[in-house]
């Protein structure tokens, strides 16, 4: 059954929103090991999709491979209803466009550690999206404000705590307007105190109808925001539903294993 | 006694030790932003996922450490006039300063350039930087800071090899020393000023070296652009507090 027969995201309730992405048939391997197998996602605009699962099954693959960090072997992929990787090769004509278009937040945050907060969300407005200097810097001002780090703007990363540090990487993804964001596992480095911090800034998101997609093993958080969860190990996706489905009530062994480990606060 | 050591008269070569040490200067300045260049290409070479390239990348920084600087001096002054090619003699000696510290420059580069984490390449990229931006705005400023304390120890070292020069007679500061000993015979004494003035060229040479270091390393911006950016950061940053 594909995912639009099970209606992703109903909770969304603009039926005709577009398509914010939409994978097919996704099959990725490393060194002849299978990491991605015949994987399908649709994630509509507006909707949030937590995809869930043991680290190594996939799930950076999966979010790396919507703005080809990574290449797939082969499948389909979409963004915003245009095709970018189809039949084993990247059709997409504008690689940079497309990662303006589709934002990410790192597990390690990857801040540039020679620049200070407000230069790193800066940075990519002016390169390449080629936004006036001035405009740039008041939209990241903006932006730091909203993250609550407008008294950081002017510290270098390593100033700053791994909380902070998150939530500067989410204003800079945010600054080149995406049309969705990723965020690989954006806590799992943190402290529980930044965890809450950067939780927090996503469920603020999450409010202004933005389109994420979100590896992580939060599970109460999935729980709360997301429209859809998907359930994936071993490459493949196990099971998936809305979150109260998935979490509450899994029907794979797999998924009752995942969510009995998780679920509890370690 | 002390001052029995001191009777050459040095107000009278005052001014050709001014155009020695001038040229002295000139070469390090020429050699060290010729080195810098080449090095950081041949860095750039070796890091290149073309094999042969790399290998003839490769093939030249070995070369060129393994090969003493004055075998390069004679070889280019000396050895290459017989097959055709001849340098005037600042040509000669700022081309194998060059080629000699651009081999030690590559190798400081091509390690930092690979220090930097790969975190950094996939961030920019997924900034929709392009391969260009995300070098000159990711990688190079970092690699730079990275850098910076072994390439300046290379530049100090530079300024000191260019004593070597004078076995091509480079008008330089080492060859004006050896005129004025030839013609006072004092070698003690015009080799120890000598030397003196070699120290306190490099000694403020790499204070100032150092103080760039703390600089950069304590995030100070130092490019004017740089500081407009950040103030205009500043501004907004305090009109929100005001407002």
């Amino acid at each position: 059954m594909s995912l639009v027969e099970k209606g992703v995201v109903a909770s969304v309730d603009l039926p005709s929103v577009p398509v914010a992405v939409n994978v097919e048939s996704v099959r990725k391997s490393f060194d002849g090991r299978l990491v991605l197998d015949d994987v399908h996602l649709r994630v509509e605009t507006g909707s949030i999709v937590s995809i869930i699962g043991q680290s190594g099954g996939g799930k950076t693959t999966l979010l790396r491979c919507l703005n080809l960090l990574e290449r797939p072997d082969s499948g389909l992929i979409e963004i915003g209803g245009e095709v970018t990787f189809s039949g084993g090769r990247v059709v997409c004509r504008n690689l940079a466009r497309l990662r303006q278009s589709v934002g990410m937040v790192f597990q390690r945050f990857n801040l540039f550690p020679h620049l200070t907060a407000v230069e790193n969300v800066t940075l990519a407005q002016m390169k390449a999206a080629r936004t006036p200097p001035q405009e740039a810097t008041a939209r990241a001002v903006r932006l730091l404000r909203r993250v609550g780090l407008a008294h950081r703007a002017l510290a270098y990363p390593e100033q700053m705590s791994g909380g902070e540090q998150q939530r500067v990487a989410i204003a800079r993804a945010l600054a080149l307007e995406p049309r969705v964001l990723l965020f690989d596992e954006p806590t799992s480095s943190l402290d529980p105190e930044s965890t809450g911090e950067v939780l927090r800034v996503m469920k603020e998101l999450a409010v202004t109808g933005m389109t994420m997609v979100i590896a992580t093993h939060e599970l109460p958080f999935a729980q709360e925001v997301s429209d859809w969860v998907v359930f994936i190990d071993g490459g493949r996706i196990v099971e998936e539903g809305p979150p109260a489905e998935v979490l509450r009530r899994p029907q794979q062994q797999r998924t009752k294993d995942y969510v009995r480990t998780y679920a509890s606060p370690r | 006694m002390l001052l029995a050591l001191f009777n050459v008269n040095w107000s009278e070569y005052a001014p050709d030790l001014w155009h020695a040490l001038l040229r002295t200067l000139e070469y390090t300045a020429a050699s060290f932003a010729g080195a810098a260049v080449l090095g950081l290409l041949v860095a750039l070479v070796r890091l290149n996922p073309f094999p042969p390239l790399r290998l003839l990348a490769a093939a030249y920084t070995e070369l060129f450490k393994n090969v003493p600087l004055l075998a390069i001096i004679f070889l280019t002054y000396f050895g290459l006039p017989s097959v055709g090619i001849t340098f005037s003699t600042f040509q000669a000696g700022a081309v194998s300063l060059i080629l000699f510290y651009a081999a030690y420059l590559s190798e400081i580069f091509r390690s930092a350039i690979t220090g930097i984490q790969p975190g950094q390449k996939e961030a920019a990229e997924a900034l929709g930087l392009g391969r260009l931006a995300t070098f000159a705005h990711v990688v190079f400023p970092q690699a730079l800071r990275i850098a910076l304390p072994g390439t300046n120890t290379m530049l100090v070292d530079l300024l000191k090899s260019t004593s070597l020069l004078v076995t091509i007679a480079a008008a330089e500061v080492m060859t004006e020393a050896q005129l004025i000993t030839s013609e006072t015979f004092r070698a003690f004494e015009v080799y120890a000023v000598i030397a003196g003035l070699y120290f306190v060229l490099c000694f403020s040479l790499s204070q100032v070296l150092l103080w760039l270091e703390r600089q950069i390393r304590g995030g100070v911006a130092l490019s004017p652009r740089r500081r407009r950016r950040l103030g205009a950061a500043r501004a907004l940053l305090d009109e929100g507090t005001s407002a």
